[in-house]
């Protein structure tokens, strides 16, 4: 029996991957959220965790209070929606069968694990690969799978200072702080990962062959991080740190709006509006909206490279006035004439955001302990085969008696002696 | 080699929010066709410009975004422009555009105008806000993709500004989901013959790198704030650290790795360890620098205090450490002995790592056209069977006009 609705959301809607096989042996956030989408798509996903060693998200925060257990974070439910949960210990000689018995199984299977965990648990691709000729495996390390420093370890912020963006954010003078969040992790190398698992579906499906995928999250950021250094071997000017600005656009910055209230009538403080005139008649409408006509008649401002010239004088004025501004009239105003501008929202506000709210980007999905909660939808709307996510994340070994008898093929008396050796639990 | 998308066209209508969908599909193989406004696609000339080369061919951004294109041009406000796109249209398998809803009902090329010519068309559509909803024809920029995803808000010091994230994180989000949702559906299209749309919002295509920000304010109603969670958390070992020419980043506290042990062993090597070695700390470190104790101190005031003054100078002793040595050397040692220490690259850094040196990453491309090889970064992934490829250099403006227009011809296809 299917626990979580797999097999009853299939009957209505088309989905991608329906009948496709995926082994998920990831964790943190840049697998997982690739398996997700997967997921998402209408793939069976199984998860193979341990207690011994869980991911280390389903012990993150944030998590209700007093909740406790595996099952609660909002970090791990949001990133493992559409999957199955087997607890199945790898590392020993019985799991270890087991778990080649499941890539025989997968069509697919992907690993964010160093090259040190994956050989620990035997799953190499030449181990893989003779075991199911057909597959596609995608194994995506911290560095990728060869080179000098293919086996360090480390999590987002390793990552992040690494591939750059710590040294690409802020401003100069200030720290390399980076941009408060492992930032590659969530869309930039698990969204990668899913166009390469699917191009080689795609192959597969044309030719029979499976193949291996090195994804290297350092060479998957990098790529996504590449314009100044790009500039900088070609000739171009070495990059300097500059906030909010940009080379190719100014006003370009967020701007600090009064302070306002929110819908609750609570202070809302530290509001700021977020303003880049990309096309120069984006920067006259500016003028006029603002009702300083006079500003785009300046002949410090009058063009792109006059601006950049006087930029700091050019964000003075826009600075001056902002702050007298309603964040809300000032966004519609400027809105109103076709500027680019926007107010830097919060959490809270990205939630109940109209334009989110609308689209129904956010799903709220009921959660056997953690409750209903707001997920992440999907990254892209498909208008026939839509990809949001439907069932909550799995609980720790949900499916472990539904994976091992029915992929499996195992009696209830195995189980019973396998849990006995803590091979599943 | 196969190519995995090869066979496959793609027609890119895009404006800068979409260059980086389909040069993803045409690394793996697909034909990418570029199709530009007479005057070309603005980003030929946003700064930085490379040297040496003439406008409007030397604008950065569009070099690396658009190798691996033949590129045209088309007024499609034009009766005959647009008559052409559509016979481009048929040959098509995938369309992406980046039409908010009111110019593409202007111009008469809605998903539903497309599907008229080429019933089975895979519809890509990348816009700020989605082609739906009270914003669908706002105006947007990458920075208020930023602003409004959430992400903006997190980025930055407490005493500053939000900062935007660098390098058009906003456009790229919005073209790494895009060709992603194309994927899929090219994949779909392969089983059933069906086209259909994919919809991309700048807005929603980064709200999954809010990180736990989401999650937070809907299990516990607060927000996070920017300029917290790197600032140092005044755990030895932990956080930004000065080098002798920049900054390493360390989570040298018994998170995973070798821990901090791993790195008063490496601080031994040169001999800055100091009294790290000696007791008290040897017992302290053996038995506090853990997982269990670093969150108890994190959080409980009280635990923190009976504490702090051997934190403090075991952090004072990693701080002098560090600052001794170089970024690279404190980066490779460490991660040698399994202590988690990243050094906090700059462009040069990158473009001179062993790591990507040792994987032949980089790429040089002849670009015949204007005269210049350049120094491309190479894919996000290595395909073994099916690798993806750098071939040709980015379309000069409307370098294969008279190209494409003779196969439109050729393949007979008629309106």
């Amino acid at each position: 029996m299917t626990t979580n609705g797999h097999s009853s959301a299939s009957g209505a809607t088309p989905r991608i991957l329906e009948g496709v096989k995926f082994l998920d042996l990831t964790w943190f956030g840049a697998g997982p959220i690739a398996t997700r989408t997967i997921a998402g798509m209408g793939a069976e996903v199984i998860r193979v965790e341990t207690e011994k060693r869980p991911d280390g998200l389903r012990v993150a925060q944030p998590r209700p209070v007093d909740a406790a257990g595996y099952n609660v974070s909002g970090y791990y439910n949001n990133f493992n929606t559409d999957k199955k949960s087997a607890t199945i210990d790898l590392t020993t000689e019985r799991g270890h069968e087991l778990g080649m018995e499941l890539v025989k199984w997968a069509d697919i299977m992907m690993t964010n694990f160093t090259p040190r965990a994956i050989r620990q648990i035997g799953m190499d691709w030449e181990t893989v690969k003779a075991a199911n000729p057909g597959i596609i495996a995608m194994y995506q390390p911290m560095q990728g799978m060869t080179g000098p420093h293919t086996e360090y370890v480390g999590f987002g912020s390793i990552l992040g200072t690494v591939c750059g963006i710590n040294g690409l954010a802020g401003s100069e003078g200030n720290p390399p702080v980076g941009v408060g969040t492992n930032y590659t992790d969530y869309v930039v190398n698990p969204i990668h990962a899913v166009t390469a698992l699917l191009a080689a579906l795609y192959h597969k499906r044309r030719t029979g062959e499976g193949q291996m995928i090195d994804m290297s999250q350092l060479e998957s950021s990098v790529a996504a991080l590449a314009g100044p250094l790009f500039v900088q071997s070609n000739g171009g000017d070495n990059y300097l740190r500059e906030g909010n600005h940009v080379k190719y656009a100014a006003p370009h910055g967020a701007y600090q709006v009064r302070d306002g209230v929110t819908a609750n009538g609570e202070p809302r403080p530290d509001r700021w509006l977020a303003i880049g005139c990309i096309e120069e008649s984006q920067w006259q409408r500016l003028a006029a909206a603002a009702g300083h006509p006079e500003w785009a008649a300046d002949a410090r401002f009058a063009t792109l490279s006059a601006r950049k010239a006087n930029e700091a004088a050019l964000d003075g004025l826009i600075a001056d006035w902002a702050r007298e501004q309603d964040g809300d009239a000032a966004q519609a105003a400027l809105q109103a004439a076709g500027v680019p501008a926007g107010l830097v929202l919060n959490a809270t506000e990205v939630l109940a955001d109209e334009q989110m709210v609308a689209r129904e980007y956010f799903r709220y999905i009921q959660h056997p302990e953690a409750g209903l909660r707001a997920q992440d939808g999907s990254g892209f709307k498909l208008s026939k085969t839509p990809c949001e996510p439907t069932v909550h994340a799995p609980l720790l070994g949900e499916h472990t008696y539904e994976v091992a008898t029915e992929v499996l093929g195992l009696t209830p008396e195995e189980i019973g002696n396998l849990v006995a050796e803590a091979v599943l639990f | 080699m196969a190519m995995a998308l090869e066979g496959v066209r793609v027609l890119d209508v895009t404006g800068p929010i979409g260059h980086y969908a389909s040069r993803m599909l045409a690394d793996l193989g697909a034909d990418v066709i570029k199709i530009e406004p007479p005057e070309g696609d603005p980003a030929r000339r946003w700064a930085p410009l490379l040297p040496g080369i003439p406008e409007p061919e030397s604008g950065s951004q569009f070099l690396l975004l658009n190798a691996n294109k033949r590129g045209i041009t088309l007024d499609l406000t034009q009766p005959h422009g647009r008559d052409l796109y559509l016979e481009l249209v048929k040959t098509a398998d995938i369309v992406i555009d980046s039409f908010q809803t009111a110019e593409a009902a202007e111009l008469r090329l809605t998903t539903e105008d497309l599907i008229a010519v080429k019933p089975d068309v895979i519809h890509t559509s990348i816009t700020g806000w989605g082609l739906s909803g009270p914003r669908a024809n706002w105006a947007y920029a990458d920075i208020v993709g930023c602003a409004m995803s959430g992400t903006m808000q997190l980025a930055g010091v407490q005493e500053g500004p939000p900062e935007q994230l660098p390098d058009m994180q906003g456009y790229h989000s919005a073209s790494i989901q895009a060709a992603a949702g194309a994927m899929g559906a090219l994949v779909y299209h392969q089983a059933t013959g069906e086209g259909q749309r994919v919809e991309v919002s700048m807005q929603e295509a980064m709200s999954m790198s809010q990180e736990t920000a989401m999650m937070q304010a809907d299990i516990l109603g607060t927000n996070r704030e920017r300029g917290v969670p790197m600032r140092g958390l005044d755990i030895p070992g932990l956080g930004l650290h000065e080098t002798a020419d920049g900054h390493v980043y360390m989570m040298a506290s018994g998170l995973a790795g070798a821990g901090f042990q791993g790195l008063v062993e490496l601080m031994e090597l040169t001999g800055d360890a100091q009294d790290l070695i000696e007791e008290p700390y040897v017992s302290f470190i053996d038995e506090k620098m853990n997982t269990n104790f670093i969150m108890a101190a994190l959080s409980d005031e009280s635990q923190r205090a009976a504490v702090q003054d051997t934190l403090v100078h075991m952090d004072q002793v990693v701080r002098e450490f560090t600052k001794k040595h170089p970024k690279l050397y404190l980066y490779e040692e460490g991660q040698a002995r399994r202590v988690l220490v990243g050094m906090v690259s700059t462009p040069q850094d990158i473009l001179d790592s062993p790591q990507l040196a040792g994987r032949n990453w980089f790429v040089d491309l002849q670009d015949s056209g204007r005269g210049v090889t350049l120094h491309y970064p190479g894919p996000q992934w290595d395909l073994h069977g099916t690798p993806a490829t750098l071939r040709r250099p980015a379309p000069l403006l409307g370098e294969h006009n008279d190209e494409v227009f003779a196969e439109i011809r050729a393949q007979g296809v008629t309106a």
